[in-house]
């Protein structure tokens, strides 16, 4: 899911990096405010032991094997904020040192996955990591953070212009599936065995604000809503279009502002996508937060 | 300890070596922006584009066959996105997606490979990284091959036991022990960034890394910088006008 570079057109990535540093300048200053100032060495070796446990494989029958992500299990026991901080060093580190992720993509793949992923994993623990249900939230965690990074990664790869057929998309869709699956088990077994090692290392559900499970709820409904467009559009409107019979106004109206992510006033240029996709990921986000804001009250009213 | 080829290159004697890492990282970033807004490559594209590449590995004295086999690392994700253009009709777009790719991927290796890490890092940091990220990248680089080596330990312990070997019916005591093993080693890791912390703060730390040397943006500094910057836009206008 490490989306290389030379793959995005500009706009995406102009968008995804403004998306991507703000939300991590937020989360470095929550971080540096839970813990304090001078606690970095902790979250720079906790990123060093993802890096580690990637070498321990799982054994998943049929000769093949799996291994730790990590996002929900950071996110559970450092919190969320130092969480997104971790995940955003190690993406830094996999993409200067190991090739694993561009440089220019680096702002749509710590969204995706330190932001977005993580936010979206994290989300069923806020909710219900306090009772009964804290090892279905730990696989649920973990798989919607695989199925949250994944979606978004293909949907910037198709709004950037790379024409990706059914076919593929539903295998790639499985192959999140089958991995978010596995993601959460392993986390599950990872915090199954830290319960019995060092007990107290997962965080208690309760210290997770209303906040962030608002934010969880943004992240899945930001990923959902930009599948759903990128699986339709720009397809879907003209069909609807020239069903309806609704004359060329309405279609300028519904193609322009967003079709291939260019404005109209600025066609070909590479700032005009820029400007058109950030454009885009702004609305979409706060669509997002406005309707988390209001789902999130009336489930805690 | 082992350590990595492209960190093993940084530490070389070169010129590119020896060059303040914003210069370097400007430069970077004005090629990667102008591989990304070409949408189609032509022969001629490539081979322009290729030059600053071939001028990076000279000046930085690293071998071609190394970044080149090395940015090959970028095809089991672009590949599959070029073949899915390719069977969508767009042959051309398939094979410039993997050229942009590869391209960025040996740009990214030439800078990583002229500068170390931390170096690299304080050029971020300067250029308006947070520090506090910037920090975490630090620790995460320093123990990175220390915790890896434990991890490695604890597998060939593991594999000594007789893991590896399990049928089906085995396979959830299987599992159960890899889960164990992670979250021992999530201990011993925590556990040990306790003690790297309480020792530094013994030593005086109070939040920042002091070094023995500023950056300092000297004349062949700004030579790279501003030479880099405008051969890379001289490319990129070229390529605008011809097509």
């Amino acid at each position: 899911m490490h989306i290389p570079d030379g793959l995005l057109s500009p706009g995406i990535w102009v968008g995804a990096s403004v998306a991507g540093a703000a939300a991590i300048s937020l989360a470095t200053r929550r971080a540096q405010r839970e813990l304090d100032e001078s606690r970095a060495p902790l979250l720079g070796v906790m990123g060093a032991f993802v890096f580690a446990a990637q070498m321990v494989n799982f054994p998943l029958g049929f000769g093949a094997s799996g291994h730790l992500v990590g996002s929900v299990l950071l996110a559970v026991t450092l919190g969320p904020a130092p969480a997104m901080v971790v995940m955003t060093a190690i993406l830094l580190v996999q993409a200067l040192v190991f090739q694993d992720g561009g440089v220019l993509a680096l702002g749509a793949n710590v969204f995706n996955m330190a932001v977005a992923g993580l936010l979206a994993g994290y989300l069923p623990w806020a909710l219900w990591g306090g009772g009964r249900l804290r090892s279905l939230a730990l696989v649920a965690g973990g798989f919607l953070s695989v199925m949250v990074s994944g979606g978004l990664a293909v949907a910037e790869l198709a709004f950037s212009g790379v024409k990706i057929p059914p076919l593929l998309a539903w295998s790639a869709a499985g192959l999140f599936a089958l991995n978010g699956l596995l993601e959460g088990l392993l986390t599950l077994a990872v915090v199954r065995g830290l319960a019995a090692v060092q007990p107290g290392a997962v965080r208690a559900a309760a210290t997770a604000g209303r906040a962030t499970a608002a934010l969880g709820v943004a992240a899945l409904v930001l990923a959902t809503g930009v599948v759903a467009i990128a699986s339709q559009a720009p397809d879907v409107f003209d069909s609807l279009a020239e069903r309806t019979g609704i004359a060329d106004r309405a279609r300028a109206l519904i193609l322009t502002p967003l079709a291939e992510y260019r404005l109209a006033w600025a066609p070909e240029s590479w700032w005009g996508q820029a400007a058109a996709g950030l454009t885009g990921l702004i609305v979409m986000y706060a669509v997002g937060a406005a309707l988390a804001r209001i789902f999130v009250k009336r489930r805690s009213a | 300890m082992h350590h990595l080829v492209v960190d093993q290159w940084s530490r070389r004697p070169g010129w590119l070596q020896a060059r303040d890492p914003r210069a370097k990282l400007v430069v970077l970033l004005a090629y990667l922006v102008c591989v990304s807004t070409l949408r189609e490559l032509t022969l001629l594209a490539v081979a322009a584009l290729a030059t600053p590449l071939a001028a990076g590995l000279i000046l930085g004295r690293l071998p071609l066959t190394g970044v080149a086999a090395r940015a090959t690392l970028v095809l089991p994700f672009a590949g599959p996105v070029a073949l899915a253009a390719w069977w969508s009709g767009q042959p051309a777009e398939g094979i410039s997606l993997l050229v942009r790719a590869c391209l960025s991927a040996a740009a990214v290796l030439v800078v990583a490979g002229a500068t170390p890490l931390p170096v690299l890092l304080r050029g971020l940091e300067r250029l308006g990284a947070p520090s506090f990220l910037v920090l975490v990248v630090h620790f995460l680089h320093r123990y990175l091959f220390v915790l890896s080596e434990q991890a490695q330990h604890m597998r060939l312990a593991a594999l000594s036991r007789g893991a590896g070997h399990g049928r089906a019916r085995r396979r959830r005591a299987l599992w159960r022990a890899a889960g164990g093993a992670l979250a021992v080693l999530f201990a011993r890791s925590h556990a040990r960034a306790v003690a790297v912390h309480r020792a530094m703060l013994a030593r005086g730390y109070l939040g920042v890394i002091p070094s023995l040397s500023d950056l300092k943006m000297g004349a062949a500094d700004w030579l790279l910088a501003v030479a880099g910057v405008s051969w890379i836009a001289a490319i990129r206008t070229a390529l605008a006008f011809r097509g």
